[in-house]
This record gives structure tokens, sequence and C-alpha cells, in this order.
């Protein structure tokens, strides 16, 4: 290094020295302030429907909102009009890839019809989680349910207690071609175990709370010793103890049912229901939404989540427990 | 200089800045905490206000005779039915103007109620005497307030609430006999939980004694066991807060209990939301000490500017000084300071250094002046004796001529050498000296010398300094031709180079061999014979009067002769050696 260099190097150097603090207080500055400014995801639900007398319905929405408040997510819902509208829901389908959202929840009306749409929002590169129901094929990210033959198993085992002599014991489904139907079933009849000779019919009510009653009459009818009627959703369930409770033979012949609502709750503290084994939709909805933000996160999800079951019967409908399963909180 | 200047700057500023983040942490954090307590307290002090309200309104209702013979007198139905319309009336204006209170209801244990306004009917499903908060109202004696629970006594009704009881005394009975009740829903307890100005991402709670949430603003993600609240930390926890370890997610519990109601209300920060806080203070403290830091490095540069600026110039002076060079010396005065005086002395050193030098000069130059003069030759006695020796010789023999030309010689030579006052002769003075001496010399030796002169005529006015070829001729004479068998010949010659001139004294003597050459300048050759004013003589004079690269050198060859040539400076004034150096040096230094 030259003279020349030297005097110019040591003239700027309180210049080089500012620079460098400057630099170095700049630095911190960014690293101190770094926040955990996260990614606002959009993600869109689809339901079977939106419906706000269904109180399976109502909760689960609310769980996934809730869930989507926690992680910070922006949601969208939309809804054919009744669960049966499989076409309609394959329209939103196709309208919410458009969309292009972050990821999308679903709840399939069909367990086959569906798939084809819920494959092309997978081609289109959007993770797909699937709630309440599945599809016929492994799409989805994660599959938030309840376990349905576990759910049919516990009814099944519960029934057992009521089982004596020459009982006889009817299944009123609520859909021949429903998996959850089939589960159920399936599930109802494991629970029941050495018992399970004495199903003497299976009938399906299509999920109708009339022809459900209908089909109890006609039941009681044709098995006069029947005494024991289990239900696989809340049509099914509280169609035929409708049935009973009109017939006044409460007490005589025993309703087990699946879900709940108030007429069910009502109809379980007059003592027509047994039982019933609820599910929670709540949870199944924030699961299903947490599970989104999960693999927006690039977390791990399970491929399949059972949301869980309960069983509640007349003697315990008010214990604490079960009253925060049987009502979702509501603050008003 | 600079460098360790802001360095120890910034390890000053680093490690104060270091402290007072530390110590001002510790004060927000205590701050925030006392701060959250205070909110929470207030939280608390409402919500005990808020039930003490429900609490008189329930007293209001309790000790009315209205209610009480509803409840207990025997009456005519229509008479109840009056009673029971005012009740109903009393009802319906609190239920209208609160919207907080979803159920206000009378029950008493003989089944015979109004709930709201009057239609609602109770639950027939289920017995009030297996309702726990119904039977526990009957039996204490002020209010019994639940936890969150749902309201299944009235039919359709299942709504979450808390339920403020209070029993009933039947006068006639003594006991406790009926419960009037009010459902609270959450309206007004989520505000006075959420309307706080506590930081965001916060929230309170509340929990009763036995840690049964009242309120909690995620009340079903904890119903549905999505969610976990710390509980039975907050019950076990002995002081009023805890802080919960949850690295960077964990969370300052603070926590006032109620006395009235038992409660427990728990606000709940993140202490990131603190550290935001925190961070603040961090950056103002750090912006404050990057400014600090600038304006202290543009300071310490000025000063050190200010500090090195007058120690250069000094440095400068002196290095000028190193050389001679005085006249750049000079340093500028400065404040009255320590470099301030150092300057000062500086110069006052080199002033006298100065003056001390041409004082110096000065002896030197008279002293020089001294020697110059003794050193002018003065007319060797011996010769003057052989001189007129010889001219009396020639005198006797009736030489006339002879005689004549020899005086004549002698008296210019005797004339040229006491007659200058000056030091210095026209070439053309000194050439003709050193003629008269040889023909002189030439008189006495007869047929033994011969003798030449060439010289530029365009020379003859050059000056040089007197009595220099003189003395070399004599040498050549006594030292050359003398042991010379044969006849010998002194040549002068004058030439003139640009700058200088040169005087050539040439013999074809004997010569001198290399040895005798080399100490010819001795003094211990200088001889008698020579009349003291010899060969070194005029080296001193011609390097004393104009330097020392001037001067006298031989060229001689044993047996064929010896040359002595002068050089000395041309067509100049004379002048001091010193200043001749100091123009070098001067030269040096440009």
């Amino acid at each position: 290094m030259n003279m020349k260099n030297m005097k110019n190097y040591k003239r700027y150097l309180p210049l080089w020295i500012l620079g460098i603090i400057g630099v170095l207080t700049v630095v911190f500055l960014y690293l101190n302030n770094r926040g955990n400014e996260n990614e606002t995801y959009h993600i869109i639900y689809i339901p079977k429907i939106i419906d706000e007398t269904s109180d399976f319905w109502t909760a689960l929405i609310e769980g996934v909102e809730m869930a989507a408040a926690e992680y910070g997510m922006e949601l969208t819902v939309v809804a054919p009009e009744t669960e049966e509208d499989v076409e309609r829901q394959n329209e939103l389908i196709q309208w919410a890839i458009e969309q292009q959202p972050d990821a999308l929840l679903l709840s399939p009306c069909s367990y086959t019809e569906t798939t084809p749409y819920a494959r092309r929002v997978v081609e289109a590169g959007i993770p797909l989680v699937l709630i309440d129901s599945a599809l016929d094929e492994e799409l989805a990210v994660s599959c938030v349910a309840t376990d349905n033959i576990r759910m049919g198993r516990v009814e099944g085992d519960f029934m057992k207690q009521f089982v004596a002599g020459d009982a006889q014991i009817a299944i009123i489904g609520h859909m021949k071609t429903t998996s959850t139907a089939i589960e159920r079933e399936a599930g109802i009849r494991e629970g029941l175990a050495e018992y399970e000779e004495k199903i003497v019919d299976v009938v399906f009510c299509d999920s109708d709370y009339d022809k459900a009653y209908e089909l109890m009459v006609e039941l009681i009818e044709r098995y006069p010793d029947i005494e024991l009627v289990a239900g696989t959703n809340e049509y099914s369930a509280v169609g035929a103890a409708r049935a009973i409770k009109d017939l006044n033979l409460g007490g005589q012949i025993k309703v087990v049912g699946i879900d709940s609502s108030l007429e069910q709750i009502q109809l379980l503290e007059e003592g027509i229901f047994e039982g019933i084994v609820i599910q929670n939709p709540f949870k199944m909805g924030y699961l299903g939404a947490e599970a989104a933000a999960k693999v927006l996160r690039g977390e791990d999800v399970a491929p399949i989540v059972d949301s869980g079951c309960e069983l509640i019967t007349r003697e315990d409908v008010y214990t604490e427990e079960n009253q925060k399963l049987l009502f979702p909180f509501k603050e008003e | 200089m600079i460098f360790w200047f802001s360095l120890l700057i910034v390890i000053a500023l680093l490690i104060f800045s270091l402290i007072s983040i530390r110590y001002t942490e510790n004060t927000v954090m205590e701050n925030s905490m006392e701060y959250t307590l205070q909110i929470i307290g207030q939280v608390n002090r409402d919500i005990d206000y808020y039930i003490g309200y429900m609490e008189n309104i329930s007293a209001m209702m309790t000790e009315s005779g209205d209610v009480q013979r509803y409840l207990f007198a025997d009456m005519e139905e229509d008479e109840r039915e009056v009673l029971e319309r005012r009740i109903i009336t009393q009802f319906d204006t609190v239920i209208k103007t609160r919207q907080d209170i979803s159920n206000i209801a009378v029950v008493s244990s003989r089944e015979r109620y109004i709930i709201n306004n009057g239609a609602d009917r109770l639950n027939e499903n289920i017995a009030m005497n297996e309702v726990d908060w119904y039977m526990d109202a009957l039996r204490r004696t002020n209010h019994r307030l639940t936890a969150s629970h749902v309201q299944h006594v009235i039919r359709n009704n299942y709504k979450w609430v808390i339920t403020l009881g209070k029993g009933i005394l039947n006068p006639d009975s003594g006991f406790k006999e009926a419960v009037f009740f009010i459902d609270l829903n959450y309206k007004l307890i989520k505000d006075l939980c959420e309307n706080n100005s506590l930081a965001t991402n916060s929230y309170v709670f509340i929990i009763d004694e036995q840690g049964k949430i009242i309120y909690h603003p995620q009340q079903q993600l904890l119903y549905s066991g999505l969610k976990e609240e710390k509980i039975a930390e907050v019950l076990d926890c002995p002081t009023n807060y805890f802080v919960t370890d949850e690295g960077q997610a964990s969370r300052l519990y603070t926590i006032s209990a109620s006395e009235k109601t038992g409660w427990l209300t728990v606000g709940v920060v993140s202490l990131s939301e603190l550290m935001k806080n925190r961070r603040e203070t961090q950056n103002i403290y750090i912006f404050t000490a990057a400014a600090l830091l600038l304006f202290t490095v543009l300071l310490a540069t000025f000063w050190a500017r200010a500090i090195t600026r007058p120690i250069k110039e000094l440095k400068d002076s002196m290095k000028a000084v190193e050389k001679g060079n005085f006249g750049e010396a000079g340093v500028s005065p400065r404040a009255d300071n320590e470099i301030g005086s150092l300057s000062n002395s500086f110069n006052l050193m080199t002033v006298r250094i100065q003056q001390l030098m041409e004082q110096n000069t000065y002896v030197q130059e008279e002293k020089r002046k001294s020697e110059l003069k003794a050193l002018r030759s003065q007319i060797n006695p011996h010769f003057l004796y052989n001189t007129l020796d010889s001219i009396i010789w020639m005198a006797e023999g009736g030489k006339n001529t002879e005689v004549v030309r020899m005086t004549a010689a002698l008296a210019r030579l005797l004339r040229q050498s006491i007659g200058h006052e000056n030091d210095r002769v026209t070439l053309e003075q000194e050439i003709a000296h050193a003629r008269s001496y040889l023909i002189i010399q030439q008189m006495r030796y007869q047929d033994k010398l011969e003798y030449e002169i060439r010289m530029d005529e365009s020379l003859r006015d050059e000056e040089v300094i007197s009595l220099i070829l003189q003395p070399l001729v004599e040498n050549a004479i006594y030292h050359g031709i003398k042991y010379k068998g044969s006849k010998g010949l002194v040549t002068i010659t004058v030439a003139g180079q640009e700058d200088h001139l040169i005087l050539k004294v040439a013999d074809n003597g004997k010569g001198m061999d290399a040895e005798t050459l080399q100490h010819i300048f001795e003094k211990s050759q200088r001889n008698d014979q020579n009349n003291g004013v010899g060969v070194y003589n005029v080296h001193t004079r011609v390097q004393l009067y104009y330097g020392m690269e001037y001067g006298l050198r031989f060229e001689s060859e044993l047996g064929s002769g010896t040359t002595a040539i002068i050089t000395i400076p041309r067509a100049r004034q004379a002048g001091t050696s010193g200043d001749n150096e100091n123009e070098h040096e001067e030269h040096e230094e440009l």
C-alpha cells in the first residue's frame, strides 16, 4: 500500500466506521422486528347443506369458522340447498377450483358421484380435506369424520343390556346405499355380538321423519314381540321415537338413536330414548379446518381423523360433561 | 487513532445500551404485569358490581310481599291471578330492560311458579329436587351462583347461562320453600372481559372456586376438548400471577379473586405481546446509541484533526529544520495549550539556531579571510638574495642590458607581489607576474630554462585570485627542470571552458613517481627552499576561495615531466562555500 492510498484509507476511516455502524443497526432492527407475520390463507368449505335448523351442520360450520379464525385463515362457505343435490355441489366444487383457494374443505354429498370433481380439485393442486363423509377414492390429504363403525358399535353395545329372552330387534337405517348407514349398521351388529341374530329386520327411511314413523308402525304390526329399535341417524331415530311415543309404547319398546337434536334430547328426557350416540360436529369442523391449516403450514396431518362419538343415556343427560357435548355453547 | 477512539465509544455505548435494555426490560415487564393486574382487578370489580346489581334485583324480588304471598299464602284463584300479573309485569320490565338476562323466575317447591312472562313452563321431565343449584339455593342464606351450565329446568329452553338463585322464606313455616333465580347470559360478562385495554392477543376468562368455567372466550373449544386452559395452575397458583413455560409462546397469567363471588378473573397476555413494548424500547435505545455514535465519531474526527494538524505542522517544520531550511521553519502561533507552547518553543529554538548558524558562517568567513591573507605569498628572501646576487654579478661583468632587464623584471615581480590590495587580479596580470618570475629565472639559469605561455586573448580579463601560477612555475623549476640534465621547458596554458578555467603549468623535467604524487599536498613536503608558499598553499587558497570542488591536481610521469592543473570557476563573483551548499540543498529539496 503506498503512501497515498494509506492516506485516503485513513481519511475515510470514520466514514467506514459510520457505514458499518449504520448497516449493523439496520440489520439488528430488521432482525429484532421480524415478527411472525403469517401469510393469510384463503380456504373454501363446501358442506352438504347450510341449514340453520340443523344443529349438526350449524355446529360443524361453527367449528370450521372457529378454526379458521384461530389459524388466521379467510373462509368462504358455500353449499347446495339440499343434502341430496349432488349436481349443485359439484358445480360449486368447480366454482371453488376457479377461485384458486389455498385449500378446499368438502363434505361430499355422494360417496361416488362427487369423486370426479374432487379429483379435479386435487389435479388443480389444491389440498383437499374431507369433513364428515368420505369418497370412494383416496384423494384427500385428510379426512375428518366420525368413525361410523365405532359409533354403531357403541350403540349396539349399549343395546345389549336391554335384550332379554326372545326379544326382537329392528334397525331403521337412513339410506340403503350410503356409507354411513352401511357402516353404522355393521357397527351395531358388531356391538350386539351374540345378540346379533335377534335382529329381525332392517328397513330404510331415506332420511325422512315421516317415513321412519310409518316404518316403525309397520314394524310393530309385523313383529309384535319387537322390544328394541335402533336408528342410524336423527331422521330414523326420531321418526321411530315419535311413533313409539304416539302409540304410548314408551318403556315397552326401547329406542336407541344416533345424533342429537332438541327433540331427541326431549325424547331422551321423556324416556322414549334409552340412549343416544352423538357425534361431535363442532370438533369435526374444527379439526377439518385445522388439518387444512396444518397442511398449508407444511405440518404433518393424519390421513384419517376420528372426531369421536359419545353415548348419552337418560340418566346422565345433565352431567357437566354431557351438557358440553349435547349443547353447543352459545353466548346468548 | 480515530479507529481506536471509535472502538472505545462503541464499546462504551454497547455496554451502556445492554445494561439499559436489561434494566428497561425488567421495568417494562414489571410495569406490564402491574398494568395487567390492575386491569384484571378492575374487570373483577366490574363483575362484582354486576353480580351485586343482580343480587339487588334478586333481593327486591325475594323480599317482595307480592311474591311471598303469591307463593305461600292461601287465597282465591282470582286474587292469585292478580298477584301473578303484578309479578309478571315486574319480570317483564326487568327482561325488557336487561338484555343480559335470559330468564327470570320464581319457583316454589310446591310447583307454583312464574317464569319470564308467565308463558314459559317448567320442563316436566326434570324433578326440581334433583337440580343441584335449586336445592343449594334453598339451603343457603345467601345467593347461589352457578358456573356456566345449560338451563334445562325450563321447557324448550336449554340455554347456556349463569344462574343466580336465592331461596325464599315461607314466613308461615319458617323454611325456604321457593327459589327466585335469574339466568344471566354472557352479553355483559363478555363485554366486561373483552372491552378492556389489555394488549391484543390477550384474553380474560373467569372460573369459579372449583375451576368450573364462568366465561371463557373459547368456551366451546374448551368444551369440545380442542383446547385446554391452565385451570389447575390458576387454582394452585399461590400468588396473583404466573408465567407459563412455553418458549416463544409463553404467557403471563394474572389472577384476581373476588371475595364476593369467589370467582377468579384471569387475564392471559402473551409475553411476546409484552415484548412488543420491550422491542420498541430496544429500538429506541439502539437508535439513540447509533445517533450518539454518529455524533461522537464525527466529533472525535473533528477533535483528532484539531489535535493532529498542529502536530503535523510541527513535524513538517522540524523536517525543514533538519534539512537546514530555516526559511520554512516558522510554525503559526497556536492557542494557549500544550501544542501552542510547544510550537512557540520550537519557533524560538529555530530562530536561535538560525542566529547561531549565521554567526558561525560569519566567523568562518573571517577566519578564511585571515587565512587567505596569511597565505598570500611574499617574495622568498633566498630568491631575492639570489637574484640580487645575480644582478651584482652581471653589473660587475658590465652586462648592463641584462642588469636592466633583470632588475626591471624583479621590480615588476615585487610590485605585483605587494601591490595588490585586492586578492583578485586579471589573468593578464597573473600571467605577467609569472612571466616576470620566469624571466628572472631564465636569466639566472642561462640556457637551462625555456618557457612558453599560451593563452587565448579573450581570457585576458578573466579574474582569478592572485599568486597561483608563480608558485607552480617555481615548483616546476626546482623539482622538475633543476634535476634535468638538459634544457628544460615550462609551458603555461590557460584554457577557457564553458563555466570554468583550466590553468596548466607543465614541465618536461624529471617527473614524479606515483607515491610522490600522492603525497604532494602533505605539509611535510613543504620545503623551505620553496619559499613557503608552496603547492599546498595554492591548492588551499583555491579551495578556500572557490569551493571544495575546485583546486589543484597533478599529472606526472617519472622521466617525462609533470603538469599541474588548476581548475577554477569562470566569471564568477566570489561567494561563500556555505551559500553554495545551501543552494545545492534547496535543489535537492525541491
